[in-house]
């Protein structure tokens, strides 16, 4: 949601259904939130391929994903960027269907097709009517089974890849910000590099490398496919054993290093380039999704910045009118992260008058902890964007997905009511005040190159 | 996370409206959306209601005939201040007491302004009817416009114009539309300029609340998991006490003149090392009978992965990230543009690529597979559009607002699938421009009007 302020609306769904939370009364939970109500069907094939199918029928049309457990996590210094790399070439032929095929044959059924990455995952999506559906499995399968990867196509990819990057980071000041600080804060983390790469990684990837991170990350045992929408179960179980059943499994992929140590002082970097306002993130160490305070700590960041009423926006933009804008933001991940603030100055405000009141706002949490009512108003904030994840089939997969990736079982969404409905006030403050150390936070600062003094 | 398309870029036209299986019979095991009711209040609102129920939830959608086309020559940016405003005080509620009581039901409560369309939205879980719809009455009726939150909006404002100058995009879909609108009052920004933010008043904002967002200028929609005749007796109820403000129901602008010649607007911005680029020229608004066919002959230009656009610069060329075509349309005039971005040393090449395409196109027509590959994407994405209530009610107010036929959605497959090679090779001719439109580059300077020399007139200005 922070991270990349530039989003599509998929994503921003994904986002918002990181924490959902217990409804105020049982009578709403079950609405939606019970797996008797959000009925999922687990299935797999003997090459390891898991399966979830989700039924709805309000509308004629399925969303199909292919959800791989690789990111730029499983990658290394040198190859960086090459699981996004990847995000383009799957589209680019495989054995059965030459380059520019399979867009070709998707439209012309009707259907549309796109892709994410982050860190921890590669997500494959289609979305079209339900007459659609053979076509994607035919499609996905090929190019899981015998991707092409063919030079010439290769070498046109990464300059696209490369024009992202551009446009994402180098002329982005918060594309800056974001890889500024990550890099910053973990030194040995494979957070430490940027998701799309660093630009000279990308014009040294080989062939060779991906040939064997494809058969590594792309192997049936390290992927789900999650079918949501208007389908015939049996129907699709009977067509994804045609499809996929005969790709070989491949050795469990190797677990990624992390070799983090402890952070012991406050990191500080700025970025220099023209503009008119100081922005600044500032993340502070937090914990991996195993790690069950991760429930408590998204509570704590709508508390803090969950719309106009939260803790920040009211200190920093309505009552004190330093800031054009203030967000904090947490999402657990698999590895251990940063809580995130985002503060983008008023023209004239000072990075320094900015921090100072985010850390004003972070002491009086610690010290007091949230009250009875912002507990209670966090909790409904995530309840009923559950709820709206559930509207379209889209959302209700990638729920799904980013479930099973996070907890090894997507039925996890289903604890987590519960986990939410547990979190105390008194939780809250705890896990503020282990996260919100001043030694174990980085500041990325943003300097006006017109204006240096106003970063100081 | 990053995704592989085009996710950033350029609002495509605002009219890509979709929704067809409204009426189109329920596969047996499923009950679709049942018919929507309307209703005209004495003060001159017309109601949409729209039955969705298959989550608890309920979507509010007002829109007004009002937007930046009133804004007052110098006073730029009132619309959009009202639309800011509305949320910041209204009925016995303070700005903060607003934002707490939506926020706590977890809701959302949100207004805005555009061109010609002035926007109020409410969503909440159906237990939360209630206070939904009492917030959304008083932000749309009450409004306060305290002198304090005036004051604050203007400051913020200004901040905000401030930032959006290191925002490439965000320049170079001003300065395109300021050099394809011309005098227009299509053409400025909505937001307005330091200038004319500066020249606000507060009495400004009040007025203009009370001539233009007002029912007998206003359409409103609801979504979702409710009862038609409940919810009416309750809008009714609740809407009684808004008046009518009288004022003509008009749109402010005539349909510009054609672009005559090209020409080439450069924004300097010396620390870029990628150029944006924007390219267009007028069209038709948005209930011409064409909007059809202008569709699919979109869809096979510049909107989707195959499309010759995406196939030709990013594909074959690796140029680009992104690139696609639309149209914005209005009420009373149209546009047909180009939005892409590439590194500073590609940008002609870049130009030369994307207008030889629309020429192309334009002068040979689409293939027969194109042309069905198109119908057939329009068609298949279409129900995509209808699942979430909020996106179903934006939908039928699009509908209403232009004017089009009640069965619109209903009829969009036919509608889509009826469109001839013909007709696309008609559109194309008339409507896809590479010869006389308007070029924005956002980059720097020298190195643009360089690369652009030969290409037409360039003139090179600072950002504004």
């Amino acid at each position: 949601m922070l991270r990349r302020l530039c989003l599509a609306a998929a994503l921003l769904a994904l986002a918002s259904a990181s924490a959902f939370a217990a409804a105020p009364k049982p009578a709403a939970r079950s609405a939606a939130l019970s797996p008797e109500r959000f009925r999922v069907e687990r299935d797999s094939l003997p090459n390891g391929l898991q399966i979830l199918l989700h039924e709805d029928h309000s509308v004629p049309a399925v969303c199909f994903f292919q959800w791989f457990r690789v990111g730029s996590r499983n990658e290394r210094q040198g190859i960086t960027g090459l699981s996004h790399f990847f995000e383009h070439m799957m589209f680019n032929g495989s054995a059965n269907v030459p380059p520019k095929q399979y867009d070709v044959q998707l439209e012309s059924q009707g259907a549309y097709s796109n892709a994410f990455t982050s860190y921890d995952q590669t997500a494959y999506y289609e979305e079209g009517g339900t007459a659609s559906l053979e076509t994607m499995m035919r499609l996905d399968a090929d190019r899981m089974r015998s991707l092409s990867l063919l030079p010439d196509l290769l070498k046109s990819e990464v300059e696209v890849v490369r024009e992202e990057r551009r446009f994402r980071t180098d002329n982005s000041v918060p594309g800056m910000l974001d890889e500024a600080l990550y890099s910053a804060a973990f030194v040995a983390s494979p957070y430490h590099w940027p998701v799309v790469g660093w630009m000279k990684d990308l014009e040294r990837i080989t062939r060779d490398e991906m040939v064997e991170y494809f058969r590594t990350y792309y192997a049936p045992n390290n992927c789900t496919i999650i079918v949501s929408g208007d389908f015939d179960p049996a129907w699709v179980k009977a067509k994804l054993r045609e499809y996929f059943g005969d790709i070989p499994r491949q050795a469990p992929p190797p677990r990624p290093v992390n070799a983090e140590p402890e952070q012991r002082g406050e990191r500080r970097v700025s970025v220099h380039y023209p503009s008119e306002t100081v922005t600044f993130v500032a993340g502070y160490k937090a914990p991996a999704v195993s790690d069950p305070d991760h429930y408590a700590l998204e509570i704590l960041a709508s508390v803090l910045g969950g719309g106009e009423s939260s803790r920040l926006h009211r200190a920093l933009v309505y009552e004190q009118q330093i800031a054009l804008s203030a967000d904090a933001g947490f999402r657990a991940q698999l590895e251990p992260g940063l809580f995130e603030f985002w503060v983008e100055m008023k023209p004239g405000a000072s990075g320094a008058d900015g921090e100072k009141a985010l850390y004003a706002e972070l002491d009086r949490l610690v010290k007091d902890g949230p009250t009875e009512r912002e507990l209670q108003k966090a909790r409904n904030q995530v309840e009923s964007r559950f709820v709206y994840t559930l509207e379209t089939n889209r959302g209700a997969a990638q729920m799904l997905g980013r479930y099973e990736q996070n907890h090894g079982d997507y039925r996890a969404l289903f604890d987590a009511v519960d986990r939410y409905r547990a979190v105390t006030a008194a939780d809250v403050q705890r896990v503020a005040k282990q996260v919100f150390d001043a030694r174990r936070r980085t500041v990325a600062t943003l300097v006006p190159e017109n204006e240096t003094e106003a970063a100081r | 996370m990053i995704a592989r398309m085009r996710l950033c870029v350029a609002p495509l036209a605002a009219a890509l409206v979709t929704a067809a299986v409204l009426a189109a019979p329920a596969s047996a095991a499923t009950a679709r959306a049942a018919a929507a009711v309307r209703a005209k209040l004495p003060n001159g609102l017309t109601v949409i209601v729209q039955p969705s129920p298959r989550l608890p939830v309920v979507s509010f959608r007002l829109v007004s005939r009002a937007g930046s086309v009133q804004d007052p020559a110098g006073k730029e940016g009132l619309a959009r201040m009202t639309a800011e405003l509305l949320t910041q005080g209204a009925g016995t509620r303070t700005a903060q007491q607003v934002a707490e009581d939506i926020e706590f039901v977890g809701g959302s409560l949100e207004a805005s302004s555009r061109t010609e369309q002035f926007t109020v939205s409410c969503d909440v879980l159906k237990k939360d009817l209630a206070t939904g719809l009492g917030l959304f009455h008083d932000v749309v009726v009450k409004p306060t416009f305290s002198a304090e939150e005036f004051a604050r909006k203007q400051e913020e404002a200004l901040g905000t114009i401030a930032s959006n100058r290191s925002e490439p995009s965000v320049i170079a879909e001003q300065a395109f539309s300021s050099y394809l609108w011309g005098d227009s009052p299509l053409a400025h920004p909505a937001i307005g300029t330091e200038k004319s933010v500066k020249a606000l008043a507060r009495d400004d904002v009040a007025s203009f609340h009370r001539r233009f967002v007002a029912p007998d200028r206003s359409l409103l929609v609801i979504a979702g998991d409710v009862e038609p005749a409940a919810i009416l007796a309750q809008v009714r109820k609740a809407f009684a006490d808004w008046k009518p403000s009288g004022e003509p129901v008009r749109d402010p602008y005539a349909a510009p003149a054609p672009v005559a010649a090209r020409g080439i607007r450069v924004v300097d911005k010396p620390e870029a090392t990628q150029a944006q680029i924007r390219m267009g020229c007028i069209a038709v608004p948005r209930n011409h009978p064409d909007y059809d066919a202008i569709q699919v002959a979109n869809t096979i230009l510049g909107d989707g992965f195959t499309s010759r656009l995406v196939n030709a610069i990013r594909v074959e060329k690796g140029l680009t990230y992104s690139i696609s075509s639309g149209f914005t349309q209005h009420r009373g005039a149209g546009a047909f543009r180009v939005s892409t971005f590439t590194r500073n040393a590609k940008l002609r090449e870049c130009v030369d690529a994307t207008l030889a395409e629309i020429g192309k196109l334009a002068n040979e027509g689409p293939t027969q597979a194109e042309l069905d590959k198109a119908r057939n994407y329009l068609v298949g994405q279409y129900p995509l559009e209808l699942q979430a209530a909020s996106d179903l009610a934006a939908q039928i107010a699009t509908v209403e607002f232009y004017g089009l036929p009640q069965d619109w959605i209903a009829k969009y497959n036919d509608r889509v699938r009826a469109v001839t090679m013909a007709d696309v090779k008609r559109v194309l001719g008339a409507y896809f421009c590479s010869d006389k439109l308007r070029i924005v580059v956002v980059t720097q300077g020298d190195v643009a009007k360089q690369a652009l020399d030969g290409l037409g007139p360039v003139e090179v200005r600072p950002i504004d």
